[in-house]
């Protein structure tokens, strides 16, 4: 029996390396391995946050599955077909389906266009409506996300940051995208209007029956925004299950590093902070064994050796690419009740 | 794209980079100063071929050109001072005639002035001519080359490295010199023609390697990916995104670069590789080479000061440019 699955998106194996090239010939004498083995899949409407912290291969990740970067091996599964053997010069319609915005509200838009154009392009280049209609539909696209459409004729440059990504948001999502690559998009605004675009990016998933890979570095932003939530560290996912058991109990000791670096707006409370010693390895040249192995806490002799696949431990649906979680659980809950 | 529909009737307007830069640069009194003179150039110039046109055109109506550009015409003695009245018998007529000459007159007696005049014509006829060469090369190569990489970009930067290791000034001069009096399709080259192909063919090193240099940084940028993203072509890339973005870079190198050529023509002129049956400033420098020796000064001083203001002028302009159009350098 043939399994039909009813996911959106199903990432299997996914690994995007850089070769590494010296000398007068231009040799190939390694790679870095930015994307190691990335697999997981998502439901239409949910939204799935991509956390850790930068240099682990999250933004690499979004970037390979809208095609910007080759990928080097595994399959992208969208509704069912494989996006990475569509021939480039096939990818339109794929690209309706699939939308990015960016992190940076200043890089991201073109200078020298009018909003109207910027918003329009998508229009524009997939030839849907004709160019008085444009207008009409970029109008209604940014009154959608809080911008006036009387801006229409102003250029980026004078718009602050929030409004800025408020276009990059109209501009991805005027195609009516079933699926949206957020790379860290609040990262570089106030918190203030942090929370202004997440709770706009919350609405109109819901308008529009949207699913987001939500890649970010700020967990709160994540825990707030997320139906599950995949760690990442060093080009693999090393925890993945929803939201609210992974907040509430982490396995991997890397993933409770990182929650315990959340600050807790409680001055009375003093939270128990886990400081990792140490840098994060060289994707080109990754530690044996287990990637966190040489700054983790816990890890013994095995740990240096096999890697742990991702696999569920006594939880189901909560993976963790751990050989020691039971030990980890048993200290993270310590820790816990010490606070 | 700028009409109104029902759902948008008021718009508020919009201050491109464009616009914004022509602001700024307004407020600089001194390099709209030397705007002005560089446009008064291109002014006479325009002129020189207005009036070349209209004398063909209404020579049955006895339309003769005006004075000023009419520099072969004798106009007093040989080597005339300037400003001094002189009594002067020309060889058709029979009583001496008074007058005198605004910037003196040369061995032929001809008006140094209306040399000076003429010479504007020739040298922005070349600098232009040069330019819009040097751009529609370099342009599309350095753009090609940097967005494509591989082998379009290892042939383009071998082919701008080996033009860069041959010293300017004779490369341009080994151009003219082939190209002097040459046919090529049924189509002569002559006079300025060799000048401007020569400097244009030669000069489009650096346009190229900074276009080049700024679409390998500016490809990478997140909006040049957002177009990507979206499903843009190539050339759409190329020709709304990265272009656009850089044709400020363009405007002020060439503000420095038109000067560069104004000097090669005066050079290519002055070795007698240039225009040699009109006036042009580089072969009334040649001339007045002779003359310094017996007092005669004026006609180098009227050529050098022609190029000397002109160069002061684009100089101060392409900076104040910089300055203006460079959206990093925004300081208001």
């Amino acid at each position: 029996m043939v399994e039909v699955s009813n996911k959106l998106v199903e990432v299997k194996d996914l690994k995007t390396w850089f070769p590494i090239r010296t000398g007068l010939l231009r040799r190939t004498v390694g790679h870095v391995k930015a994307v190691d083995g990335v697999s997981f899949s998502m439901e239409a409407g949910k939204t799935l946050g991509l956390v850790g912290e930068s240099g682990c291969g999250k933004t690499t990740v979004g970037r390979t599955l809208i095609r910007l970067i080759p990928h080097t091996a595994g399959t992208f599964l969208f509704e069912g077909r494989d996006v990475f053997a569509i021939p480039p010069k096939q990818m339109k319609p794929f690209r309706r389906q699939v939308q990015m915005m960016f992190q940076d509200p200043f890089g991201s838009l073109n200078p020298r266009m009018t909003v109207e154009d910027i918003i329009g392009e998508p229009l524009q280049v997939h030839r849907i409506v004709s160019a008085r209609q444009r207008r009409d539909r970029v109008a209604d696209m940014m009154e959608k996300v809080g911008l006036s459409s009387q801006h229409l004729n102003r250029y980026p440059h004078e718009f602050s940051g929030g409004q800025r990504q408020r276009i990059g948001i109209a501009r991805a999502l005027i195609l009516e995208p079933k699926f949206l690559i957020c790379d860290e998009p609040v990262s570089a605004l106030d918190v203030s209007i942090q929370s202004q675009i997440i709770n706009l990016l919350q609405d109109l998933q819901k308008q529009m029956n949207l699913t987001y890979l939500f890649i970010a570095h700020d967990l709160a932003v994540v825990e707030h925004i997320s139906d599950f939530v995949a760690v990442m560290y060093l080009g693999r996912i090393v925890e993945y299950a929803d939201r609210d058991s992974i907040y509430a109990h982490p396995l991997h000791p890397y993933t409770q590093a990182l929650l315990s670096a959340i600050p807790v707006p409680v001055p009375a409370r003093q939270t128990h902070r886990i400081v990792l010693l140490g840098e994060v390895p060289s994707p080109a040249n990754p530690p044996s064994g287990c990637p966190f192995h040489p700054r983790c806490p816990l890890a013994e002799g095995r740990c240096a050796q096999q890697v742990q696949t991702l696999e569920s431990k006594d939880t189901p649906g909560h993976l963790a690419a751990c050989w020691k979680t039971e030990e980890s659980r048993r200290r993270y809950l310590q820790r816990s009740k010490k606070d | 794209m700028r009409y109104k529909t029902e759902k948008v009737d008021t718009l508020i307007k919009g201050r491109s980079l464009w616009a914004d830069g022509w602001r700024r640069l307004r407020k600089r009194k001194f390099a709209m100063l030397c705007f002005v003179i560089v446009l008064a150039y291109f002014a006479l110039a325009a002129a020189v071929y207005l009036d070349e046109f209209l004398k063909s055109r209404f020579a049955a109506q006895g339309y003769t050109g005006l004075r000023m550009f009419n520099w072969s015409q004798t106009v007093g003695p040989s080597y005339q001072p300037p400003m001094e009245k002189y009594a002067w018998t020309p060889d058709n007529a029979q009583a001496p005639q008074a007058g005198w000459a605004l910037l003196g007159t040369d061995f032929l007696g001809q008006s140094t002035w209306r040399k000076m005049v003429y010479g504007a014509k020739t040298s922005m006829t070349v600098a232009i001519c040069a330019s819009i060469i040097s751009l529609m090369i370099g342009v599309p190569l350095g753009a090609l080359a940097g967005y494509f990489r591989g082998k379009v970009d290892d042939l383009v930067v071998w082919l701008y490295t080996t033009l860069d290791t041959i010293p300017y000034i004779l490369l341009v001069m080994a151009f003219a010199v082939v190209l002097r009096n040459k046919t090529i399709f049924g189509w002569e080259i002559r006079g300025i023609t060799a000048v401007y192909l020569a400097i244009g063919l030669t000069s489009w090193v650096s346009i190229c390697r900074l276009i080049r240099g700024e679409v390998l940084k500016r490809k990478e940028s997140e909006y040049v990916l957002a177009a990507r993203a979206i499903g843009c072509s190539n050339s759409r890339i190329i020709f709304r995104h990265l272009l656009p973005n850089m044709f400020h870079i363009v405007i002020i190198n060439l503000s420095l670069q038109f000067m560069a050529f104004i000097h090669a023509e005066v050079i290519l002129s002055f070795l007698g590789l240039g225009e040699s049956d009109r006036p042009s400033w580089g072969s009334m420098i040649d001339a007045a080479r002779t003359e310094l020796a017996r007092n005669v000064w004026w006609e180098m001083a009227a050529a050098t000061a022609a190029i000397f203001i002109i160069s002061l002028a684009l100089n101060i302009f392409g900076d104040a440019l910089r300055d203006c159009l460079d959206p990093k350098l925004r300081t208001d």
